[in-house]
């Protein structure tokens, strides 16, 4: 029987450690706020980003981009998005559970890796068995387009320079703030297949700029500066930059809702702990007041005896 | 929208905000290869927009916004313009700009004198964005 003073102690810290997961509940749950924001406001352009891209690319019917084809190396390159920080529930390990499992699904290719975020560069540099090529890391506390257009620039020269077959993204999708999915998603060479799927968002408000639009550009010719296949390469970099920035911003919202359930979790266990620990420090305190009215009337009997 | 067909669907992106969507008569849009204004029934065109001002007149009001890098897109009709940074012309603090414009120039400097720590490049195009703002500043005040 653990002594009045110790399970006090217990109880108080628990009580601390409560405050602390009650506190990062809060914050994780502004930033998911934040993340969910960016998120909505990245749609549209989204949208208008892949309408225009997949129009030029059918009109201009350049195929020669080196963008669009697969390299001849036999290596691929996985980028990887974890967070930089922990206690964000399974958040991490399931973007590297998965990661590890398509690395080992990749049998006739090399896989390189480029991994961003702290928690992914940890896990696979205690690793040596993977071939890390690159990453980037200690950025999610003040992350922005910037970080995407570092990461996307890095990427698509790599890709080229090294004629990688393909690119993959691994990141975690935002589903909810309680559900998040993680996904594989072929970024490099883009695919007509990825482009043509260009489809209106649930919430369609290009309704009405939508509707001239669909009988038009087939038969409409272009005038295009500066030159169709320049324009081209400029366009596929803006989208693959975009795409880069879509998964961080989807795997920010998730770490954050991730983070958010965990830590709620947290708060409802040490509430449950503190009560056990109360109810140990009750029975305590009666036991040694029982032993105690014991001593007392034994003492008194003794007296009387 | 039937009594303003000789208006412009103008829409103005970028991945962080819905700018713009509106009706207008008139855009000036700072295309790589030059300035353009788009009026109806423009040709259908396509370009690469460099960091500059973009306006944009409905009646007798103009609007100015600071753009930088993205890309155009021009059908009669209508006009997407997707912008990797747009601010319009209120919303810009005129010494964040010339502090941008000063430290940007700094940059420069240094790196015309073979400092190799500092990417000519970017520093250019901060100094490029920072001079748009100013521009942007100036031209809706004038107005």
């Amino acid at each position: 029987m653990p002594t009045l003073r110790e399970v006090r102690r217990r109880i108080l810290s628990v009580k601390n450690t409560q405050k602390l997961t009650r506190a990062m509940k809060m914050v994780a749950s502004s930033k998911l706020r934040r993340a969910e924001r960016l998120l909505v406001q990245a749609r549209p352009y989204s949208e208008k980003m892949k309408e225009v891209v997949a129009s030029l690319a059918f009109r201009t019917g350049v195929k020669d981009n080196p963008l669009l084809r697969p390299g001849e190396s036999g290596k691929v390159e996985l980028v990887v998005l974890t967070g930089d920080k922990g206690l964000c529930g399974a958040f991490n390990s399931n973007v590297l559970r998965f990661a590890v499992s398509s690395i080992k699904g990749q049998v006739d290719n090399e896989v390189e890796l480029f991994l961003v975020g702290k928690k992914g560069r940890d896990f696979f540099r205690r690793r040596p068995e993977y071939s890390i090529c690159d990453e980037y890391v200690n950025f999610w506390r003040t992350f922005g387009l910037g970080d995407a257009t570092h990461v996307s620039e890095k990427i698509t020269s790599a890709f080229i320079k090294r004629s990688y077959r393909a690119v993959y993204l691994v990141y975690n999708e935002f589903k909810s703030a309680l559900v998040q999915h993680v996904v594989l998603e072929q970024l490099l060479p883009i695919t007509p297949m990825q482009l043509s799927e260009a489809q209106p968002g649930p919430e369609a408000e290009a309704a009405d700029s939508a509707d001239p639009k669909e009988p038009e550009p087939v038969r409409t010719d272009y005038l295009y500066e500066p030159s169709a296949a320049a324009l081209l390469d400029d366009l596929l970099l803006q989208h693959i930059e975009f795409q880069v920035y879509r998964a961080f911003l989807e795997s920010q919202a998730s770490e954050q809702g991730a983070r958010m359930t965990a830590m709620d979790a947290a708060t409802d266990n040490a509430d449950e702990m503190i009560r056990i620990l109360t109810l140990q420090y009750h029975r305590a305190r009666q036991a040694s007041i029982t032993k105690e009215l014991i001593e007392i009337v034994s003492g008194a009997e003794a007296l009387a005896g | 929208m039937e009594e303003n067909n000789s208006k412009l669907s103008l829409t103005l992106v970028t991945p962080t905000a819905h700018l713009v969507f509106e009706q207008v008569d008139e855009v000036r849009i700072p295309g790589s290869e030059g300035d353009f204004d788009v009026l109806f029934e423009h040709t259908p065109f396509l370009t690469t927009i460099r960091p500059g001002v973009l306006s944009y007149r409905v009646g007798k009001q103009t609007h100015y916004f600071a753009v930088s890098a993205g890309f155009a897109e021009v059908i009669p009709t209508r006009v997407i313009v997707l912008a990797r940074t747009a601010e319009s012309a209120s919303s810009v603090s005129e010494r964040r700009a010339k502090d941008a414009l000063e430290r940007a120039r700094n940059r420069l400097e240094k790196a015309a004198k073979g400092d190799s720590d500092i990417d000519a490049k970017r520093a250019e195009t901060a100094l490029l964005r920072a001079t748009a703002r100013l521009r942007a500043i100036a031209l809706s005040s004038k107005r």
